[in-house]
């Protein structure tokens, strides 16, 4: 009987190349190191405010390659049209009050000067009707390892708009451990913006008939952010970043006003707003996705706070559910709250000197704001998709009332609601 | 920062973890594929992503986390 001969050490080692070339990861790592297809994101929004408030149509295409080894070069580009009323900052009142759009160089028409006037009726929140503006923005990134381990990226970002231009440069760079179970990362980002509005930049906290306005005016913004990824068990992955951002310049809001009033609420006249020229923001972020089978669930805390005393809270979660066939539903909830800044106020009184800082724009208020909604996609092969996602977005402020005698009955900081609609479209090519 | 209860919260969990979960959080190099489908990466759908930014930006205080908080926009 002929006996079978051992494998000789050759054999072996070739046995286990080929396992390890036929091996799943093997042939990912593979796969990560070739040239991929392009891949094009895109994705038309459309956003629409009530009460004939603001409404954005806005085409996004975004393109990005791999060439190989992970060294990955992005491109997005946008185009925003926005248009509809804006609210200007003043209250409602008993009676109609007249004011100037931002364009205008003068409140009375006289000659060489421009003076475009709305009139809003009583009861009504004063808003712009005039409001419109177009925003074209170009982000571009690279990505690249640094060895097996890390990764360094970085990345920029324009945009312009009639009254704003921006540029921005940020790098990143992350680190794995613990056989690619743990990822730290940190990156840092500068920002620089040319603020120019129309008919000028007023000059912050001066009287609105004035008409007091200077030239156009900078602000920078510094950010910084540190972060760990974690795989928590084969379907549960965890990322917690820690933000820091600090803004210096022009942070005035250059077309909002408040409403001067005296004691019983009547409007004696209005100043333009005037906020700190410098902000710090901190954050943090924590996000847990896990897998339940072919659902997914994402859900993520954040907490924020700033040097003008707004604190925030962010409650965010998608569910992923697979239908079958390349075919699932995301329903989207969102809940978010925010308190005042310092010097935030509806009004402010004639009765006393004028604050060193002051705002009654409504986004600096203390709210919740809820969203709700759910998207449909359609996934074509391992990267394409088309979907549709549908929401509902509302804001509730705290502080809509007071009690001075002209004002009662009057919601002086009303509801925002407002619908989103967005349709995309992803493919590979 | 003063420090509220759902922070508290957070910072329990991670402290939890951290001290007891040690052995038993993370996987194997081949136990990566639920991991690998699309649906699980940390930003999933990179578009809606960057809309919803820039909405929220410019319509509340606070803004980021993902990444850098926003900005490129005069709207806020």
């Amino acid at each position: 009987m002929q006996l079978k001969r051992p494998p000789s050490a050759l054999h072996l080692g070739l046995m286990a190349a080929s396992c390890a070339l036929l091996s799943p990861a093997a042939r990912v790592q593979a796969a990560d190191s070739v040239e991929q297809p392009f891949e094009l994101d895109s994705a038309l929004l459309y956003y629409k405010e009530n009460s004939g408030r603001v409404q954005t149509i806005e085409p996004v295409v975004s393109l990005k390659k791999d060439f190989g080894d992970q060294r990955i070069l992005g491109g997005t580009f946008t185009v925003d049209s926005l248009s509809g009323a804006t609210p200007n900052g003043a209250l409602p009142s008993r009676k109609p009050q007249t004011f100037a759009s931002p364009s205008s160089t003068s409140l009375i028409p006289q000659p060489g000067k421009k003076t475009t006037l709305y009139t809003i009726v009583p009861g009504n929140l004063p808003q712009d009707p005039h409001f419109k503006e177009q925003r074209f923005a170009g982000d571009a990134d690279w990505s690249q390892p640094l060895g097996l381990d890390n990764t360094l990226s970085f990345g920029g970002h324009a945009s312009t708009e009639h009254d704003f231009d921006s540029l921005s440069v940020h790098t990143d760079y992350s680190r794995d451990f613990n056989e690619k179970n743990t990822t730290l990362s940190a990156g840092v980002s500068e920002e620089y913006d040319q603020i120019h509005a129309h008919g000028g930049n007023p000059v912050p906290g001066s009287d609105y008939e004035l008409y007091e306005h200077e030239g156009g005016q900078t602000k920078t913004v510094s950010g910084a952010l540190i972060g760990v990824t974690q795989i928590m068990a084969r379907n549960w992955l965890m990322d917690l970043n820690y933000t820091y951002d600090h803004s210096e310049g022009y942070l005035t809001d250059p077309y909002r006003i408040l409403s001067v009033l005296d004691p019983l609420g009547s409007v004696t006249g209005y100043r333009y707003e005037n906020r700190p020229d410098s902000r710090g923001r901190q954050g943090l972020y924590w996000v847990n996705k896990v897998a339940f089978g072919t659902t997914v669930l994402d859900v993520s805390y954040r907490r924020g706070k700033d040097s003008w005393g707004i604190g925030s809270d962010t409650v965010d979660a998608h569910l992923r559910i697979d239908l079958g066939r390349g075919v699932y539903l995301e329903p989207h909830l969102r809940w978010y709250h925010q308190s005042a800044a310092d010097f935030y106020d509806l009004y402010l009184s004639a009765a006393t000197p004028a604050p060193q800082f002051m705002s009654a724009d409504p986004r600096l208020a203390a709210f919740i704001g809820t969203t709700a909604g759910l998207k449909l996609g359609v996934t074509i092969g391992r990267y394409g998709e088309m979907s549709l996602r549908l929401e509902e977005y509302e804001q509730r402020p705290s502080d809509q009332s007071s009690a001075l005698p002209q004002l009662q009955g009057l919601n002086l900081n009303p509801n925002l609601t407002a619908t989103i609609a967005q349709l995309s479209w992803r493919l590979q090519f | 920062m003063r420090v509220r209860l759902p922070l508290r919260v957070l910072i329990g969990w991670i402290t939890t973890l951290s001290l007891c979960g040690c052995q038993t959080v993370g996987i194997k190099p081949w136990q990566h594929d639920i991991l690998a489908r699309p649906a699980m990466s940390l930003v999933s759908d990179p578009m809606a992503a960057a809309i919803d930014d820039h909405i929220y930006f410019s319509k509340e205080a606070a803004s980021g986390g993902r990444n850098f908080g926003g900005g490129g926009c005069g709207c806020n």
